[in-house]
């Protein structure tokens, strides 16, 4: 029999109204002390543990991920409350798909089944004003449960207040190769001509007009030197440096019909930033990492968020199992933060 | 959500259920207690109601907001206090398990202490910071001696790698001058023809060797990889130009893109993947460090500990040998 279901006397006492009354209470009052201070804007959990908390406590492994979703209810009230903007949670590794069948079985009905009675309950979640973001390998998701995925966000998509990043089915190297892809993609598509008034064709015509005027009257010099760059530093002078640019590019080729397209033009591949990598990561439209806790005293990232918590982001690992995440745990970290923080900005 | 214990009771027999027991009315019967007010928008049309009582809500409110900001000093001055108690205790009690258990620059001493643990790592990686900014003479002196000190930790250990991360990149600029204090200390520790062959690598250069390396053995020798802020992103961010080049000329496709080739040539430029990482700061901040290796390393970090110490490196390596490592299981 699982202790957790053992009556004794102190859960007893803590379910008594009176207490259950005290308790809620000293959670708004600390919710709210917490609040005047620096509030993090971005969050990330880890939720690790449920299994080792199940097998503690003799249940089903499907249970402790079970309590392990009541946690993660709670702890995204307490954010909210706190007033988080975002939220992210490790829900299922793509390598978490090598674990025994039926357990994966089990995670994928239950996140169908949540995201189901997400889609029925869809007004009250707008009274958060939360928005539900999937984050990860979209085609490894079942085709069973994408269905109820896309409605999930679909509905939340309105809410700005207030972000949940579910991570499903997530890798941290996945995503920065994928972030890497889509910035190849970004700078090999070649850009659209641009509706300015000004074509480039007609101001290198006139150009070249200007200087076959300018040629005929210097013709003896031109035919001394046939190379093109010598002949360039002639109309430099008086036409400006940026046109200059495109006088060399005209006398390497041939001269077109103004109407004729040009080949692509491709961007730069020297003009890729790590923010241009950033802006094509999953979390490009969200906060810099402020926290990222994980729970269950293992102390690895896991191919999480590497991106995201390499920087500023202060790690946290909590020796708690996630299924017994509270705010008496989060506590603690909000306040070793806020204290860091005020430390940080005195220096 | 913080649901009292009937309704905690109710949401889990109907889950047991398999969720058929409650209906979706029910349901949000249930949860209705403990959401938040509807957004204002929606309130605005009862306005007329709520006006007459608006003068108690807030004063309410006001004495509501005083209480919180009282209380908030006072939980900050208490937990300051905490902290700095803490901190205190830790050092000195650091500070004496250091003086009980000296390494006494031998190997041997190290040898003992790591003899015990069941494992090692291959490949330990370190986060050391420069002192005050990091400028003048002193802050790079102190920087150099501290890799020397744990060069020598790892070559009497036995650790046939270590990448040192210092966020500036001072010590790639002094690598002669590193590989030369490197080479000092080795001596002092072993003996002048017993010091194990070192060579110091970093991206962009070339390595420096001893020359007597190629003879022995590859577990005798100790690599050192000096690592920075710029073989982080900025790395990955020339690979995607070699790349993005790559795909315009047509070389490649972007499909042809996939995590392992990033990886390897990730390993190849900066480092592989290190098995731990000690970070001798007071908490777990990886100051841009290199994301891309860090997947799987177990990290270390000897809570409110400031500066290096032989101690903080001997917990790492007895953390790392108890780890339990299961990928995605």
């Amino acid at each position: 029999m699982s202790d957790l279901y053992l009556s004794n006397l102190r859960n007893w006492f803590w379910k008594s109204p009176p207490a259950a009354w005290l308790m809620k209470g000293a959670r708004e009052v600390l919710i709210g002390t917490l609040k005047q201070g620096p509030i993090p804007r971005h969050v990330a959990f880890e939720m690790d543990g449920n299994r080792r908390f199940a097998k503690n406590h003799k249940i089903e492994t499907i249970e402790g991920h079970h309590l392990g979703f009541e946690a993660l209810a709670r702890v995204l009230e307490i954010c909210y409350k706190c007033g988080v903007k975002v939220v992210t949670v490790y829900a299922f590794s793509i390598e978490n798909f090598n674990r025994p069948r039926p357990e994966v079985d089990g995670l994928m009905a239950m996140a169908k089944i949540k995201l189901e009675q997400l889609i029925q309950h869809g007004e009250l979640l707008d009274r958060y004003g939360a928005g539900i973001r999937v984050l990860g390998e979209r085609s490894m998701i079942p085709p069973d449960v994408l269905p109820f995925v896309d409605r999930a966000i679909e509905m939340t998509k309105h809410n700005k207040d207030a972000v949940l990043n579910i991570c499903f089915p997530y890798t941290s190297r996945a995503e920065m190769t994928s972030a890497i892809r889509a910035t190849v993609d970004e700078y090999t598509t070649p850009t659209r001509p641009s509706n300015s008034p000004f074509s480039q064709t007609r101001i290198s015509q006139k150009i070249r007009s200007n200087q076959s005027k300018k040629a005929s009257s210097l013709a003896p010099i031109r035919e001394a030197s046939p190379d093109a760059s010598a002949t360039d530093t002639a109309p430099k002078s008086d036409v400006d440096d940026s046109m200059s640019s495109t006088t060399a590019l005209d006398h390497e080729s041939p001269p077109l019909p103004s109407t004729s397209a040009k080949p692509p033009r491709l961007p730069d591949p020297e003009k890729i930033t790590a923010e241009t990598i950033n802006s094509h990561t999953y979390t490009a439209d969200c906060p810099p990492l402020d926290i990222f806790i994980r729970t269950s005293n293992v102390t690895r990232l896991s191919d999480f968020m590497l991106w995201q918590c390499h920087e500023d982001a202060h790690i946290f690992f909590l020796k708690c199992f996630w299924p017994e995440f509270d705010l008496w745990h989060f506590v603690p970290v909000l306040l070793e933060w806020q204290w860091r923080k005020k430390k940080l900005t005195e220096k | 959500m913080s649901f009292n214990a009937r309704d905690t009771q109710l949401y889990r027999e109907d889950e047991r259920a398999g969720h058929t027991k409650l209906g979706v009315e029910e349901r949000e019967e249930l949860v209705k207690n403990y959401l938040p007010a509807p957004p204002a928008r929606e309130r605005s049309s009862s306005r007329g109601r709520k006006a007459k009582d608006k003068s108690r809500f807030g004063l309410r409110k006001v004495v509501k907001a005083q209480l919180f900001v009282f209380l908030y000093a006072f939980v900050h001055a208490i937990f300051s206090v905490y902290i700095r108690m803490r901190i205190a205790y830790r050092a000195v009690s650091v500070r004496a398990v250091s003086i009980l258990n000296y390494h006494h620059n031998t190997p041997e001493y190290v040898r003992r202490d790591v003899g015990k643990l069941r494992r090692l790592p291959e490949h330990l990686s370190v986060i050391l910071t420069l002192e005050d900014g990091g400028s003048g003479d002193n802050a790079l002196q102190l920087l150099v001696n501290e890799v020397s000190e744990i060069a020598a930790w790892c070559a009497s250990a036995g650790i046939p790698q270590l990448s040192i991360y210092e966020k500036t990149g001072l010590l790639k600029r002094y690598m002669n001058r590193t590989y030369r204090t490197v080479n000092q200390k080795l001596s002092a520790w072993f003996g002048k023809n017993q010091a194990p062959p070192q060579a110091l690598a970093t991206r962009g250069a070339s390595t420096l060797q001893s020359p007597n390396r190629a003879d022995l053995p590859r577990e005798r020798c100790l690599t050192i990889i000096l690592v920075s802020e710029d073989d982080g992103r900025e790395a990955m961010v020339d690979l995607t130009k070699v790349l993005a080049t790559m795909v315009q000329k047509e070389k490649i496709r972007p499909k042809d893109i996939t995590t392992d080739i990033v990886d390897s040539e990730l390993s190849d430029a900066v480092m592989r993947e290190p098995d731990l990482l000690i970070s001798f700061e007071p908490y777990v901040n990886l100051q841009g460090y290199p994301p891309w290796p860090i997947r799987l390393t177990e990290i270390y970090c000897e809570p409110d500990n400031q500066g290096v110490g032989y101690q903080i490196f001997l917990r790492g390596l007895r953390k790392y040998s108890q780890a339990t490592f299961k990928i995605g299981k």
